[in-house]
């Protein structure tokens, strides 16, 4: 084991501690590199993908994640019953756990991921920011965390407004809060710091200055335990709702040749000041004269990973396995290149038409678009559960075209193609924003969804069609309910032969 | 037989009475109109226009997925339709408008109380769930007529939280 808490070395059988789209998508890397694999499940999963695809699973209790896919014992019980000599944490739960990587380590188990230091220093706001400054990485100004109401106020007028209240443990926009005016702020602080509290039971939070007009540029990175890093290009990001990313794509709009090359350089500087391994991403903030400013590094697998994927042929997750068996890297920085565009919909189950209220209920149906430039990575399967228990996403439909014009028409044509019922889901969202004019022409930033991006404006296409079918089966199933209440017709009893008939429906 | 069909505040009349043709609003289609196997997916040639939808019944409300779009359709047949005219139950834009959770999860807030006057868009509760802040907001204008719940209540799918009346209702 390295001094910061790294193991590389070798291994058969591999822990995946998560669940859904990405708990699949790594059984999958590991199937094609011959691992084998062992799955956790809750209550809520027994019937889950990532259950049935795995060579093994194990149950580690009821529903909500914190009695489950969050106990670090339960897991690594898992692993010693199993004999699985490494784990993968995918993303969200203990993904960025400084203490789960820790004890990953301590138990002998290679974990997929950075160095525990790394983690540690990145996790943290404050140091990550100093860390990576001393690197000559460029910030964004603002406030340490861990100041009181009073100093936090004060420090904002200083600041200047806009300016973003974020938890300090934050992540996924979870406890964060836009502050337009001295007055506001007060109760965003309260807010934040109640979102902060229930999502990671910590209320510390800090102020940081709003780049308006600004794009969430982030720049894929791999680095091997020999201390070879690279970037694998840039993903734009920009198309958020309350911090949350809907839309990702690669290459970016606004990011030229040159542009890439700089801000990979320097988000390797970032990376090798935390002498970081495996992959990871450095997130940056571009304001419209094209300067940049470091905000976060993720350190570990991201949910958009796979449109870097298809424009760079590289499968991160294979990689991220090679590199934590102690594999050099397979490429050197001038084997990258991008060809094409990818675009990512994040289909969540949520109703575009009211305010993105979540949706849950029983999928009853899901047959997912296919053919040329598509790819869907999912963990819903007809007859899944949405609950409140897990996150909203459904599935990442990611496509992929020679350019961007025909990457969204792929995307127009998969959308129009998913058939998924059961929930609300934000397809619609996502057509609607395939048509307009500011995302085509690539004109948008951080805030066009909430600010400037409306769906009142949308007019379905099939209302009257709508219309008809709903009558047509309302009429064929009075006539068929007519027929079984008709008296003598049949010598076997109408009740039975309308639960055969139902059957028959099935 | 003759069907109303509500979609939002389009209505369109519908009438079917062979297997090949329907009236709608008065204008003859030709329909081919099967259900395949795969559960309740239809193909429907409408004047041979290929459509393929998944309709399902739900709280009284057809669910018709096309093309992406979810859309909510109430059938009536004439007569049901008459009755409920008749009655005053018909879906209209006047009377109580009903603000129910959701999804399970807890009350963070309801900014509302009985009497106060609202607008449509007005954040009316706010409820945490899927450690998200979700904001319930008035489907119109009107007045609050009562407040179910409270800050810290923890709520199930469905449950009602606040009603509100017609503005011009008294108390």
């Amino acid at each position: 084991m390295r001094e910061d808490g790294l193991l590389t070395q070798k291994f058969d059988k591999l822990l995946i501690a998560n669940r859904g789209e990405i708990a699949v998508r790594i059984l999958r890397a590991c199937h094609e590199l011959g691992i084998r694999t062992v799955a956790v499940y809750s209550d809520a999963d027994r019937n889950a993908l990532h259950v049935r695809y795995a060579d093994e699973a194990y149950h580690i209790g009821p529903a909500p994640a914190r009695e489950s896919y969050l106990v670090i014992e339960k897991i690594l019980d898992v692993a010693r019953r199993s004999g699985a000599e490494a784990v993968h944490p995918g993303y969200g739960f203990l993904a960025e756990r400084a203490e789960f990587a820790q004890a990953c380590v301590d138990a002998g188990l290679v974990f997929v991921g950075p160095p525990v230091h790394a983690i540690r220093v990145m996790g943290d706001k404050l140091m990550a920011r100093q860390t990576v400054q001393a690197a000559g990485v460029p910030v964004v100004p603002g406030t340490e965390p861990g100041l009181n109401d009073e100093a936090l106020v004060a420090a904002a007028d200083q600041i200047g407004y806009p300016l973003l209240v974020k938890a300090a443990a934050g992540g996924g926009g979870k406890g964060m809060r836009p502050v337009y005016e001295p007055e506001a702020l007060p109760g965003a602080i309260a807010a934040a710091r109640r979102e902060a509290e229930a999502a990671f039971g910590d209320g510390t939070v800090y102020l940081e200055k709003m780049i308006e007009g600004g794009r969430h540029i982030e720049i894929q990175l791999l680095a091997d335990a020999e201390g070879n890093i690279i970037y694998l290009g840039e993903r734009e990001c920009s198309l958020q709702r309350r911090h949350q990313k809907l839309i990702e794509e690669a290459p970016s709009f606004v990011v030229d040749e040159e542009l890439r090359r700089r801000m990979g350089e320097v988000a390797v500087a970032a990376a090798r000041a935390v002498n970081y391994v495996n992959a990871g991403t450095i997130e940056f903030l571009l304001d419209k004269d094209k300067n940049f400013y470091f905000l976060e590094m993720n350190t570990r697998l991201q949910v958009e990973h796979p449109v870097t994927e298809l424009v760079t042929g590289v499968d991160i997750v294979q990689e991220q396995l090679r590199i934590a068996r102690g594999r050099r890297l397979r490429f050197q920085q001038e084997d990258i290149r991008m060809r094409g565009w990818a675009i990512e919909c994040r289909i969540n189950a949520e109703d575009p038409y009211n305010n993105y209220l979540p949706s849950t209920g029983q999928i009853t149906m899901s047959r997912l678009p296919t053919g040329p430039g598509v790819r869907v990575d999912t963990g819903v399967f007809t007859g899944y559960e949405v609950t409140p228990h897990y996150d909203p996403m459904i599935s990442k439909l990611i496509c992929y075209g020679e350019t961007r014009a025909e990457a969204i028409l792929r995307m127009r044509r998969a959308l129009e193609e998913y058939r998924i019922m059961g929930v609300k889901t934000n397809i619609p969202f996502h057509q609607h924003m395939m048509e307009s004019h500011r995302f085509l022409s690539g004109q948008f930033d951080t805030k066009f969804v909430e600010e400037r991006f409306s769906m009142n404006e949308r007019e379905p296409a099939d209302v009257m069609e709508a219309a008809i079918l709903a009558a047509l089966v309302a009429h064929r199933q009075g006539q068929q309910a007519s027929q079984v209440v008709a008296p003598g017709e049949r010598d076997t009893s109408n009740w039975k032969w309308y639960s055969r008939w139902e059957r028959l429906r099935r | 037989m003759k069907y109303m069909a509500m979609v939002g505040d389009k209505e369109f009349t519908i009438e079917i009475n062979h297997e090949y043709e329907i009236l709608v609003n008065g204008e003859r289609y030709e329909v081919d109109f099967r259900q395949l196997p795969e559960g309740s997916v239809y193909s429907l040639l409408l004047n041979h226009r290929s459509l393929e939808a998944v309709v399902e019944e739900r709280d009284d409300l057809w669910q018709v997925l096309l093309r992406g779009e979810l859309y909510e359709v109430q059938v009536q047949d004439e007569r049901a339709y008459r009755l409920a005219r008749a009655r005053g139950t018909a879906v209209s834009v006047t009377g109580e408008a009903v603000i129910k959770s959701p999804m399970p999860g807890i009350i963070i807030k309801v900014p509302v109380a009985a009497g106060d006057v609202v607008k449509k868009g007005d954040t009316v509760v706010i409820l945490e769930s899927m450690k998200m802040e979700n904001e319930l907001k008035a489907p119109r204008d009107g007045v609050v007529k009562r407040v179910q719940t409270q800050q810290g209540a923890s709520v199930e799918k469905n449950q009602v939280l606040v009603i509100i009346g017609d503005p011009h209702e008294e108390g």
